[in-house]
């Protein structure tokens, strides 16, 4: 990576030093055809001179024509020949033209590789942030779950605690080993997913029992935060999408709402769909802490983790959206979120096409 | 500002990760403190207007409020209470963040237990010495070259007759000073008596202070009277200013 950036850096000085060579060079040749017209034409005058003293001595027209053939001879009077001039002045323009012609497409050639090269130069810096961003953020997901296990376990080889105690301390690590797999899990998702490695299958796929399949699964987890899920998805919806992928989906959108309800002590999730204009809508609603309307495009960035407030909160991993949004870009799909405001609850819209048969 | 603990000490846990939380908790009443604990910013701010506790451990990322501006909030609404920053980001600039938002310690995710609970103890032997040698009617007032210290309500009146809204720190730099008027005190023994040993990466931090004294208090901050350099050692403090 450091070696790169040295050759572009090393690349971009010598075309700067190019720019200024080629402009250097096109302004010294606009000078020099200059002086040249000017010596010729002093030259020519300086015939003229001779020519009128060739008559003044008493040379017949006729011979001063023959010696001095560019200049122009009338009666005993020589002058200075138009055609001449325009000649010398033709000659300067032309060659003008040719050096401005040629020095400008040099110039641009070198202007298009410098925006290239610093271009290259600046999504390379951004790759870099964005790495040390993601570890950052990695090491920090991982040092919460990280810190309770260890305080558990120092716990139980500090002190004497009773079996109940020693369950609930167990059944606290297990849960926090838990979190910290479905944080590799999803990391490793989200690598996969930024750097296009996965294949998506595209085969239909009936969204009902997909969701069922999710909401079952998540049941107990949201009875335990005193959440009710409720379904309402019309059996023979088809959805062109690969299955993992759908599962994924809905899971994190299921999984976000109930990081959403938790905190304001339960509420309600509501999963609709309906079929419009060749797409099939499954929407999640609700009623947990919601966001700030203008933060709805911030939510599916990797590692936001917005909190109502406005400040960033432990809720999550801040990978789940973005997991769903990448995965909808690959379906061919859509998603969008909208919330009132804090406080007011929040939905999210996927759209995935519908499937050629359901189509039918 | 708070009494002297004679009873359990009252700590106060703000952390929204209910696992660390829970265990946070149970090893703090296990050790024998009364514990309260709340999962957010702004619940933690309505609980310390409300409440009083002996010592606040503060997670750094919270939901509505973060930790450190709940820290620079109650410093600035004059309540003193001890606070110890828990935090996954354990950098140094993290560190001196926490302390220079009025924190009195830091420590970073993951950590051991043990640990965790000698520095509250630390924390709580600091503020009870602070407490009990302001407790009596001598040790609560400083007289120096026409300043009065009041170390119990954290006020000053300088020289110029300009009130001094005095921050913990200073004051128990202070009062580490004028307990040993005339001897040499060195920047250790300061950051010892006042943070904890490891707490700050380097001794510059006491220097800083000593600077924010003098102007408080010195005439003329650049020849200072009463709180002087010894060169590679410390500080002297002089009650009668040095001729």
């Amino acid at each position: 990576m450091k070696t790169t950036r040295v050759f572009q850096l090393t690349a971009l000085v010598l075309v700067v030093i190019s720019v200024v060579t080629v402009g250097w060079w096109a302004i010294d040749l606009r000078g020099f055809i200059t002086e040249r017209t000017q010596d010729a034409l002093k030259l020519h005058e300086q015939e003229v001179v001779a020519a009128q003293a060739l008559l003044d001595a008493g040379r017949s027209a006729e011979d001063v024509r023959t010696l001095l053939p560019s200049v122009t001879v009338e009666g005993n009077k020589a002058a200075v020949s138009q055609s001449v001039i325009d000649f010398y002045r033709a000659e300067q323009q032309s060659r003008t033209n040719q050096y401005v012609w040629e020095s400008a497409f040099f110039l641009l050639a070198l202007c298009a590789c410098i925006a290239v090269i610093s271009r290259a130069l600046r999504a390379e810096a951004r790759v870099l942030q964005e790495q040390d961003h993601f570890l950052a953020m990695v090491s920090h997901q991982f040092k919460t779950p990280l810190a309770s296990l260890q305080l558990s376990l120092e716990t139980m080889s500090m002190r004497s605690l009773s079996s109940t105690d020693q369950r609930s301390l167990i059944d606290r690590m297990l849960s926090d080993l838990g979190r910290m797999e479905s944080l590799v899990t999803r990391i490793l998702d989200s690598v996969r997913l930024e750097r296009g490695r996965v294949t998506l299958r595209n085969e239909p796929i009936e969204l009902a029992s997909a969701v069922a399949r999710v909401a079952n699964q998540l049941t107990d987890r949201a009875a335990k935060d005193r959440v009710a899920i409720s379904v309402d998805v019309p059996k023979g919806l088809e959805v062109m999408a690969d299955p993992l992928a759908v599962d994924v989906v809905i899971r994190n959108l299921v999984e976000n709402a109930l990081a959403a309800v938790g905190p304001v002590g339960g509420g309600t999730i509501s999963l609709n769909a309906r079929r419009q204009n060749g797409e099939i809508e499954l929407s999640v609603r609700d009623t947990g802490v919601g966001f700030r309307p203008e933060d709805s495009s911030q939510l599916f960035q990797k590692f936001s983790r917005l909190h109502p407030g406005g400040g960033s909160s432990a809720y999550g991993t801040g990978l789940g959206l973005f997991i769903v949004r990448r995965m909808m870009q690959l379906a061919g799909g859509r998603v969008s979120a909208h919330s009132d405001g804090v406080g007011q609850g929040a939905q999210f819209v996927v759209a995935w096409p519908v499937a050629p048969t359901e189509a039918r | 500002m708070n009494a002297v603990a004679a009873h359990a000490p009252t700590v106060l846990v703000v952390e929204d990760d209910p696992h660390l939380a829970a265990g946070v908790v149970e090893n703090l009443r296990l050790e024998g403190f009364t514990v309260h604990h709340v999962g957010d910013g702004r619940a933690a701010l309505d609980w310390l207007r409300r409440e009083r506790c002996e010592l606040v451990v503060l997670d750094v990322m919270l939901p509505y409020i973060d930790g450190l501006t709940v820290c620079r909030t109650i410093r600035s609404e004059g309540n003193n209470t001890p606070v110890l920053f828990l935090t996954a980001r354990g950098d140094p600039q993290d560190r001196i963040h926490g302390l220079e938002a009025g924190g009195d310690d830091y420590l970073a995710k993951p950590f051991h237990l043990h640990e965790f609970l000698l520095r509250v103890r630390a924390i709580l032997r600091r503020w009870e010495w602070y407490q009990t040698a302001s407790a009596s009617p001598a040790g609560a007032v400083l007289r120096f070259g026409g300043n009065e210290v009041d170390f119990r309500a954290f006020r000053a009146r300088s020289f110029n007759g300009v009130t001094q809204e005095l921050t913990e720190k200073e004051a128990m730099i202070l009062k580490v000073l004028a307990e040993r008027p005339g001897e040499i005190v060195s920047r250790e023994d300061l950051l010892e008596r006042v943070w904890g040993y490891d707490v700050f990466p380097s001794t510059r931090t006491v220097d800083n202070f000593i600077l924010r004294l003098r102007k408080r208090f010195e005439r003329d901050p650049a020849q200072p009277k009463h709180f002087l350099t010894v060169w590679g050692v410390g500080y002297r403090f002089l009650v009668e200013g040095e001729s």
